[in-house]
């Protein structure tokens, strides 16, 4: 046999795919691993944001805190150890405040709310 | 409700579903696909349990890497090439990669050979199993993932040349198995 027909013929033979009698469970068990890949790839999307939520949550008390600090410290003319002092003092009763209170309590539930759906979903998945 | 059909469709529109996250159109392509892959594996000399397990971390490569596919080239051997370039990477990391003449068949799996086949024919998954490791290797890679002689020196980082005379070699040796069967019908009849 010439040497073109008979790698014309060997490619063929490689191209037929060879028929496996466990093909469907072959079948079965990647879309298993497609589904669990997925399922993960959600989880840890759904953290990342829960994670993104509270970190946020979190600036926005502070950035309030500092806010609070550089009034103080226009406003007095007292030492920095004096404005530092009365700062936490006023952060302190920003946190015991009953809006600044609210505040933290409905981002700590949003997030709470946001770990709960990302944990059902989660465990829809698997 | 009713009852989801899988989704059909060629082989590109499949890919791009797959690329928007349709695990559906996915699995459809690995149902395409999943045995020509399998065998491929095979036929490059792994074992049974290896080759599916590649197989299967081919696909879930290939599902990461979906929206690089846009169609030059069929899926199938888009998927054959990631599949193979898998295996490579396992046989170099178990240092098993050795293109050395002397490792050729043994007798006992040329015996094997033919007495599991009562007819005395030898398929090409029975033929392949008579070449030398690298042999085998060049020839599935050439002919079986469609790899360019140099694209496979460069996978298996040999010259060229090695390749060449493996490939050569490889199909003299197939030539001779693969024609055994009619030549011997040409005898019976003759006879």
């Amino acid at each position: 046999m010439a040497e073109p027909d008979f790698e014309a013929q060997l490619s063929r033979m490689f191209a037929e795919a060879p028929s496996f009698p466990d093909a469907p469970l072959f079948n079965a068990q990647m879309e298993a691993k497609l589904d669990r890949g997925w399922a993960i790839r959600r989880m840890f999307i759904a953290a990342a944001g829960t994670a993104a939520g509270l970190f946020a949550a979190f600036q926005i008390l502070s950035s309030r805190f500092s806010s609070e600090i550089s009034q103080l410290s226009r406003t007095s003319g007292h030492n920095l150890q004096g404005e530092i002092d009365a700062g936490v003092a006023k952060f302190n009763a920003v946190l015991t405040s009953s809006t600044s209170a609210e505040a933290l309590w409905l981002a700590a539930g949003l997030a709470v709310v946001a770990l709960a759906f990302a944990v059902t979903r989660a465990v829809e998945e698997l | 409700m009713g009852i989801e059909r899988p989704p059909t469709g060629h082989d590109v529109e499949l890919a791009a579903l797959a690329a928007a996250g349709d695990r559906r159109a996915y699995g459809e392509l690995v149902r395409r696909h999943g045995s020509a892959v399998r065998g491929l594996l095979r036929r490059m000399g792994a074992d049974p349990t290896a080759a599916d397990d590649l197989a299967q971390d081919a696909f879930m490569v290939g599902f990461e890497q979906v929206a690089e596919y846009r169609g030059e080239g069929t899926f199938g051997g888009w998927i054959k090439k990631i599949a193979a370039r898998l295996y490579l990477r396992r046989v170099k990391r178990e240092a098993r990669l050795i293109f050395s003449d002397a490792i050729e068949p043994t007798e006992e799996v040329m015996a094997r050979d033919v007495s599991r086949d009562a007819a005395n024919r030898l398929d090409l998954d029975e033929a392949l199993k008579t070449l030398s490791r690298g042999e085998r290797l060049c020839v599935s890679l050439c002919y079986g993932a469609d790899w360019s002689h140099g694209e496979t020196a460069e996978a298996l980082n040999i010259p060229i040349g090695t390749v060449k005379s493996h490939v050569k070699r490889g199909l003299d040796k197939l030539r001779a198995k693969l024609a055994r069967p009619e030549e011997g019908a040409r005898r019976e009849a003759h006879g």
